[in-house]
């Protein structure tokens, strides 16, 4: 038997292993792979056993979540609360409830109210594993969209917990839900008290053992599971409880976290085939189930999104980026399905639909990632159009009579830096913005200032551009560069990119300079070195001067958050 | 989800292994020994509540076949290169000698045939989980006698798994079927040897160039590439999990990225292994009685053989004319029962040559010559100080001292890219070595000729620092921004180097400062500045401007005709 089952791993890890290297070969998003895998592979293994192994797939996926949260990060997404993320709650839940209760109707589902939420759940949710791999560059480039959609993914990842540990009630009345809750909520503050008092306890009994911190680590892991099963809760919720025990600060929390990730990739691939090899030959109802849900993921969620951003206040293009890395099912809904069909109150043909839907949704993400400029341009900027200018007017200030002026793209650090230095040549300039989080500070230090996307035409016009002498972009995005050098101007425009090869493009596509900071700070670098190592000067110096500047920074205000640019 | 529940053995093993471990981490022991005494502990020697069935078998088998994976993949032969000869020379007759010299024992002790058979082939010695362990917490595993040792294990491992393969042949009876087992066995070997090197070759850098730059596809293809020849030996014969897997790192160890794959391999391995080494005692049936039938047989042949292996050793090493110190440390590090006594043993047992009684036998003196020896190895030069005056009487006039290339008052720069690159003609100028870390697959291929040693990897990774000697190092820039890499950085580091790192955030700049950074760079920071006084230029003096920017228009002008592979993959991990 053992044997067996190790050529079912065998064929899951070759299987996933060819697959992997196609969507590597592509660029696309690996979860619909390794789901396509099981689909390929899933009449020749034995389901049994390997559904064991996949539940370490989820518990390790749900711990390794649990150990990078940052319990600040909870506290200001509870606090600013996305209004966009509540709407979506508000408004697409319960439209995918109905429709999955219609559904349930329809095909005579034993228990239609219990498959319609997990419909809804699969619509409403979206996925971090995918979302946060598209647009893996815009999140590291601070870009609005990026940051909203990346803070959604935490969102609804919470939310997904939350419901996993309600939904493992096999009767729901609310005493049963409540206890669960009652047992997830002592989980997690057990958690808590181990994070604050058990874990340096035994990093300092590991003794410098990375080994060991990382079995000290799986053992509380462990321990979670048993409570968790004990107290007839979800796994995912002692999952999640006991990655909250685990710090990850430190010098040790460097090993560990890469032996966990390690561990967590090989049994979540052993999780991810065999949701895959789970479904069975798509009945006709299976087809429609996932035709809707794929239908209310791509259509209705997308459009509800885009107009709960447009009112917080961001403009379309923005709202628009932030809503296509947005349109997917998430892993923790195939977390849901899986846990329902163990429980044995999922109908199999919800089960597969959702398994279906989740693996065309997120390669539908990837492929609305490659057109949405595109589609942005041929369809979503035609029914906003007066809705974008008045936004601009309301917002910005700009004097009439600018001329010979500065148009500066984007209020970072850099932006700041050159608001003062103009400000200090006393010469005429205008910033373009698009972050509301940075609206204030407009308002407050700058003489003019556009408020909205430097993608659109408004602003521009806005800002005069005609009449502009220069133009500053502090922005590093390929597709703003671009759109910059195509504006109909004489102003000299330089531009800004992280990459030298890029810069080297655009500077011969005309950009009249390309700002590099790793070149300009590289050269800044060798000076300092080479002060240092031919004695012009001592470390201490090096240091405390330093340190001096960035205290003076940061009484300007520049500590507040990442800021790329 | 109940079917969890199927798991309950293994969460028991797991939460007793880590709590014995860490108690014998206060006596300064290993780890494995407190994963043994766990199995002997939870099996049916003391408590039985654990059996070694399901899913426990499972995870041992999956420990054993990672564990040879990884064995195949540290077969670096560049590694040990310069003194490939000698240690061979010293692994073929220390085989040899160690094996006969068993042999006398099991004989003198009284054994069964078919016994002193399975004994004398499972105990060689020198265990690579404490020798490996115990020189690395001391810093000593890129000595000479380190590197003696580790290129006798390694060497080591080849015997080791031919005599898996034996064991996993269907009798023991006559020689002629040994051989014709053998045989077979090789002839497999062979095979799937000559498609390994062959792959390893021509198919294997061109598939992991293409998938190296993203982390999880990388692990996850290695995975199947081993499942690939697991399947492939297992089809064939009994045992075949293991020497598959061993082929396929053998397969993989001669890529550049061997390195990184070790790393992201070793905490999967760790994982199961765990389980493999608790299932031994699970299976040491009849109890106690068992586990110490030949009690006074263990503790006799263990201390004949730690006393006769090491002069073995002694003898063997001080012949390839290494000096006096070296010689006795690489011996005196190698007086442990091999980790393979018990694979070996557990083998034989499932195929039914030897009782629980033996394994007892075997696991008996495993704990013992380990426990014991650990303390010798984290000892040994304090003792070789002690015995110094008499063992001088083996000098020779000819000894040489091979000196290990290692780095030292060399300069590491992490990550490539224009920060690190402006500089590196610099450093070159300054330093003998400048090693460049990078776990981007473009950058360790191209440009054979620039005057840099490249390391391919994930600076986060012991390993890799380990590689690059960071301890010794007196220059050292990282372009990593993320504070824990460069807090573990500079914890490892000396403390008179210079040290560069980078940071975006101002407490983190502050933090790392702290910690004894010479300088925290700020890439926003600086840049910010400098773009400020050209824009000041700019507005006030147009000529200047354009000269200034000439200079860095030419630079980048430079670079975009480079090839293109140059800045390939984005988001590495080292990578700003």
């Amino acid at each position: 038997m053992v044997e067996a089952l190790i050529v079912d791993l065998g064929i899951i890890f070759v299987a996933a292993g060819v697959l992997l290297f196609v969507a590597n070969q592509f660029r696309l998003p690996t979860v619909p792979f390794y789901l396509l895998a099981g689909l390929a592979v899933g009449w020749t293994i034995g389901l049994d056993e390997l559904l064991v192994l996949a539940q370490w797939g989820i518990a390790f996926l749900v711990f390794v979540f649990g150990i990078r949260l940052d319990l600040g990060d909870v506290q200001s997404v509870l606090r600013d609360g996305e209004i966009a993320a509540i709407t979506q709650l508000l408004v697409v839940a319960p439209i995918a409830f109905g429709a999955g209760y219609v559904l349930g109707e329809v095909f005579g589902f034993a228990d239609p109210l219990r498959n319609a939420i997990y419909f809804s759940a699969a619509v409403t949710l979206s996925s971090t594993l995918v979302g946060a791999g598209m647009l893996e560059t815009e999140i590291r480039d601070n870009l609005v969209h990026g940051r909203l959609a990346s803070s959604i993914h935490f969102f609804d990842d919470l939310v997904a917990i939350a419901l996993l540990l309600i939904l493992s009630t096999e009767v729901m009345t609310a005493d049963a839900v409540a206890s669960k809750i009652g047992y997830g909520v002592v989980l997690i503050v057990a958690g808590l008290v181990i994070y604050r008092h058990g874990f340096p306890l035994l990093v300092r009994a590991a003794d410098g053992s990375d080994e060991l911190v990382l079995m000290g680590s799986v053992s509380i892991l462990v321990a979670f599971l048993a409570a968790a099963e004990y107290f007839g809760i979800s796994i995912v919720v002692g999952a999640f409880a006991a990655g909250i025990a685990i710090r990850n600060d430190g010098t040790q929390s460097l090993a560990v976290g890469n032996g966990i990730d390690s561990i967590r990739d090989f049994f979540v691939t052993i999780f991810f085939v065999t949701v895959g090899a789970l479904v069975s030959i798509p009945t006709l109802e299976t087809a429609t189930i996932a035709l809707v849900l794929v239908a209310l993921v791509a259509a209705v969620n997308p459009i509800v999104l885009l107009l709960a951003f447009v009112y917080e206040g961001y403009d379309v293009r923005t709202a628009f980026f932030a809503t296509t890395g947005l349109n997917q099912v998430s892993e923790f809904s195939l977390v849901i399905a899986i846990q329902a069909l163990l429980m044995g109150t999922i109908t199999e043909d919800m089960f597969n639909a959702i398994i279906l839907g989740a693996a065309v949704t997120m390669l539908l993400t990837a492929v609305a990632r490659r057109t949405e400029e595109d589609l942005y341009s041929a369809v979503i900027s035609r029914f906003f159009t007066e809705q974008r200018t008045r936004k601009v007017d309301q917002y910005s200030r700009v004097a009439d009579d600018l001329s010979d002026h500065v148009v500066i793209v984007g209020y970072g650090r850099q932006g700041r830096r050159l608001v003062e230095t103009l400000e200090d040549l006393d010469r005429d300039y205008v910033v373009i913005e698009n972050d509301p989080a940075l609206y204030d500070r407009l308002e407050a230090e700058c003489r003019n200032h556009v408020f909205g996307d430097a993608m659109s035409t408004y602003p521009w016009q806005k800002a005069s551009l005609e009449d502009a002498a220069l133009v500053v972009s502090t922005v590093d995005h390929r597709p703003v560069s671009d759109h910059l050098l195509e504006l109909e101007t004489d102003a000299n425009v330089v531009l800004r990119s992280d990459d030298a090869e890029q810069a080297a493009k655009l500077v011969e596509t005309g950009a009249t300079y390309v700002t590099v900071p790793d070149i300009l700070a590289g050269e800044q670098l060798v000076e300092i070195v080479d002060a240092l190592l031919e004695d012009e000067t001592d470390a201490e110096t090096l240091a405390s001067d330093h340190l001096d500047s960035l205290a003076e920074l940061e009484r300007y205000g520049f500590t507040t958050q990442r800021e790329q640019y | 989800m109940s079917q969890i529940a199927l798991a309950a053995d293994f969460a028991i093993i797991v939460v007793v292994a880590t709590v014995i471990g860490i108690l014998v981490r206060q006596l300064g022991q290993p780890t494995i020994i407190a994963y043994i005494a766990a199995g002997v502990i939870l099996g049916p020697v003391a408590f039985d509540v654990v059996t070694d069935e399901g899913l426990v078998y499972l995870m041992s088998e999956l420990g054993l076949g990672f564990l040879l994976f990884l064995l195949g993949m540290k077969m670096r032969f560049s590694d040990i290169q310069e003194i490939l000869r000698p240690v061979t020379n010293v692994a073929v007759g220390q085989t040899v000698l160690q094996t006969a010299l068993a042999f006398l024992v099991a004989l003198a002790l009284g054994f069964g045939t078919i016994e002193i058979i399975v004994i004398s082939l499972a105990t060689v010695f020198g265990a690579t989980p404490i020798i490996v362990k115990v020189l690395s917490d001391k810093d000593e595993i890129t000595t000479l006698p380190g590197k003696i040792d580790v290129g006798v294990l390694i060497v080591q491992d080849i015997y080791l798994v031919v005599v898996l393969a034996m064991f996993s042949a269907d009798s023991l009876d006559n020689a002629g079927e040994i051989l014709q087992t053998l045989a077979v066995v090789f002839a497999m070997m062979a095979f799937i040897g000559i498609f390994s090197i062959a792959s390893s070759k021509y198919l294997l850098p061109q598939l992991f160039r293409r998938v190296a730059d993203n982390k999880d596809v990388f692990l996850i293809v290695a995975i199947a590439w081993a499942f690939l020849f697991i399947a492939a030996a297992e089809s064939q014969f009994d045992g075949g999990i293991e020497i598959g897997a061993f082929l396929a790192g053998l397969s993989l160890a001669q890529l550049p990225y061997s390195k990184e794959l070790e790393d992201r391999i070793t905490p999967i391995t760790d994982f199961f292994i765990l389980v493999f080494f608790a299932s031994i005692g699970l299976q040491i049936e009849g109890g106690a009685a068992s586990l110490f039938a030949y009690w006074q047989e263990a503790i006799v042949a263990s201390i004949v053989l730690m006393v006769g292996n090491f002069w073995i050793m002694f003898y063997l090493i001080d012949r390839e004319g290494f000096g006096v110190e070296p010689t006795f440390l690489a011996s005196v590090n190698m007086i442990q029962v091999s980790e393979f006594s018990l694979i070996v043993g557990a083998l034989a047992i499932q195929q039914g040559y030897i009782g629980p009684d033996i394994l007892g036998y075997l696991t008996l003196m495993a704990l013992l010559t380990m426990t014991v020896s650990t303390y010798i190895v984290a000892n040994n030069h304090a003792i070789y100080a002690r015995v110094e005056p008499w063992f001088r009487r083996f000098e020779s006039e000819d000894d040489r001292d091979a000196e290990i290339a290692t780095y030292s008052d060399h300069a590491i720069a992490i990550g490539r890219d224009d920060i690190t690159e402006r500089l590196l003609p610099f450093l070159a100028e300054r330093y003998d070595d400048v090693v460049l870390i990078d776990r981007r697959a473009g950058q360790v291929e191209s440009d054979e000729d620039e005057p840099y040693d490249y390391i391919f990897g994930d600076f986060r990774h012991s390993e890799i620092r380990k590689e690059a000697n960071l301890a010794e190092a007196s220059f050292v820039l990282s372009s990593s921004v993320e504070r824990e890499v460069n807090e573990a950085l500079l914890e490892e580091v000396d403390d008179d180097a210079v040290v560069f790192v980078e940071a975006e955030r101002i407490d983190d700049a502050r933090a790392l400062y702290d910690r004894g950074a010479t300088y925290v760079v700020m890439s926003t920071h600086l840049t910010a500045e400098m773009l400020g006084e050209y824009l000041e230029r700019y507005l006030e003096d147009q000529s200047s401007f354009d000269e200034t920017i000439n200079d860095d228009l030419e630079r980048l002008r430079r670079r975009g005709h480079e090839p293109a592979d140059r800045m390939v993959g984005d988001g590495g991990e080292t990578d700003g």
